[in-house]
């Protein structure tokens, strides 16, 4: 588990299963879309640039519409996401910028600053996805209330994920 | 020439997110439309064989929901053997019929993947072109209507259900035979919508609702809801109604295909009469 490159493929793959094969299933109601998965882009290093981002963000995209039936939805939306991932990260910067061997996690950065990074990004990855899957704007507040209340319920999860498979890096 | 490669690395990044983001739409906005049965979803090989594995481990924890409508229907069925009857007359004929011709044959299948919180929502089911699935066949259950298969493979299908904004069913109503098309509207999961009925027509709530037969998928009689609510604007020529469905979409576990031997016969002759008129 030293080079990074093994680590993070065993988490993408670890978190498309978990996204495709339980989290998809979790349907309570019909306000309710978790999803797990943006946690692969938002936990990628600080300095990662945008390029090498997107492509991340294609492949996972495509990876866990395979699981669903609109084939192109969640790689929109997480395009989307790794998009505006790295002007947020300069926008929400400490005063003396980030520490390269730390990484974007909650024992890392702090409950604060992980709460509002988090729930930016994942405010506008939801309300991309409900936009673009419903496309009709006289049902404005349906996708409104969606994006709401499954943003609660993905940063749960994603929290939950991040004590369960991440430790704080070593300073 | 300069400016425009200065031009070109300044915006390169977000030339390529949209660049990507158009092909991700382009791909799915192909997926919606179904009569490309090409595409990528739960009924890939890959895919479909994770989804298999799933079920297996998950399908036991809903047995007991699912024997239960299996022995409501077995009950049903069961007072129609021939057993069942007390025979009123000491001999019984038997006819060969030559008046009645089987139309409809009913291909038994297990759902092993489901959605129902989206605005399309989608059963991945067990069966496919190998036991005989075509697309555009109508599905329904014990309790109902279910929707209508939008793609094979060779041993899974996809059905579109009725929760879906894209599809419409052809309704009537059971007291008096006036028909309607039925359509949701993206948010409760147990009330799809009517629209467009005249004022005139008489009718209650709680009156029955089933399907009208005659569009080759489902065969006439199919329960599908009752009249729950009528909702009427001031102003307006006609009124809506919410219809609230038999089938609890959340908890379907085996369902049938419906296949019409006469398909063929009745869409061609359709399409000579749509063909003469031109």
């Amino acid at each position: 588990m030293n080079s990074p490159w093994i680590k993070y493929s065993a988490y993408f793959v670890l978190i498309v299963l978990i996204q495709g094969l339980v989290i998809q299933n979790i349907q309570i109601n019909e306000y309710l879309n978790p999803m797990i998965y943006p946690v692969m882009i938002l936990l990628l290093p600080f300095e990662l640039n945008v390029l090498a981002t997107l492509l991340v963000a294609l492949v996972l995209g495509l990876s866990v519409d395979a699981f669903g039936n609109g084939f192109g939805l969640n790689a929109s939306a997480t395009l989307v996401l790794a998009y505006l991932r790295p002007p947020l990260l300069k926008l929400i910067k400490p005063r003396d910028g980030y520490d390269t061997t730390l990484l974007p996690t909650i024992h890392d950065m702090g409950k604060l600053w992980f709460l509002s990074y988090a729930t930016l990004l994942l405010f506008i990855h939801h309300l991309w996805f409900f936009t673009v899957e419903i496309f009709r704007f006289d049902l404005f507040f349906l996708i409104l209330s969606k994006t709401i209340s499954s943003v609660v319920f993905s940063l749960l999860l994603i929290i939950l994920f991040q004590y369960i498979f991440y430790k704080p890096s070593k300073k | 020439m300069q400016n425009l490669f200065q031009f070109l690395k300044k915006f390169r990044n977000f030339l390529l997110f949209i660049i990507l983001q158009t092909f991700v739409l382009g791909l799915f906005i192909n997926s919606k439309d179904f009569h490309r049965s090409q595409m990528t979803n739960t009924s890939s090989t890959v895919v479909g064989w994770f989804i298999e594995k799933r079920y297996n481990i998950t399908k036991h924890f809903n047995l007991s929901a699912a024997n239960d409508s299996l022995v409501a229907a077995n009950a049903a069925l069961k007072a129609q053997l021939p057993e069942s009857f007390y025979p009123l007359q000491g001999s019984i004929f038997y006819v060969n019929d030559t008046l009645k011709k089987q139309q409809f044959q009913y291909i038994p299948a297990t759902v092993i993947n489901s959605s129902n919180n989206k605005i399309n929502n989608y059963f991945t089911l067990n069966q496919g072109s190998a036991q005989g699935i075509e697309i555009g066949m109508g599905v329904i259950s014990d309790n109902g209507l279910i929707g209508q298969i939008i793609d094979v493979s060779e041993y899974y299908s996809i059905v579109m259900t009725v929760l879906s904004d894209d599809i419409k069913v052809n309704v009537k109503l059971a007291k008096n035979n006036e028909y309607w098309l039925l359509n949701w509207n993206g948010k409760n999961n147990e009330i799809a919508q009517i629209e467009d009925v005249k004022r005139d027509v008489p009718f209650e709530i709680g009156d029955r609702v089933i399907t009208r037969g005659g569009d080759t998928q489902f065969p006439e009689g199919i329960a599908v809801g009752t009249i729950d609510e009528i909702v009427s604007e001031d102003g307006e020529q006609t009124i809506s109604l919410n219809i609230r469905l038999d089938v609890n979409y959340n908890a379907v576990y085996h369902v049938y295909v419906v296949k019409n031997l006469m398909r063929q016969q009745q869409l061609e002759i359709e399409e000579r009469i749509l063909s003469e008129d031109q």
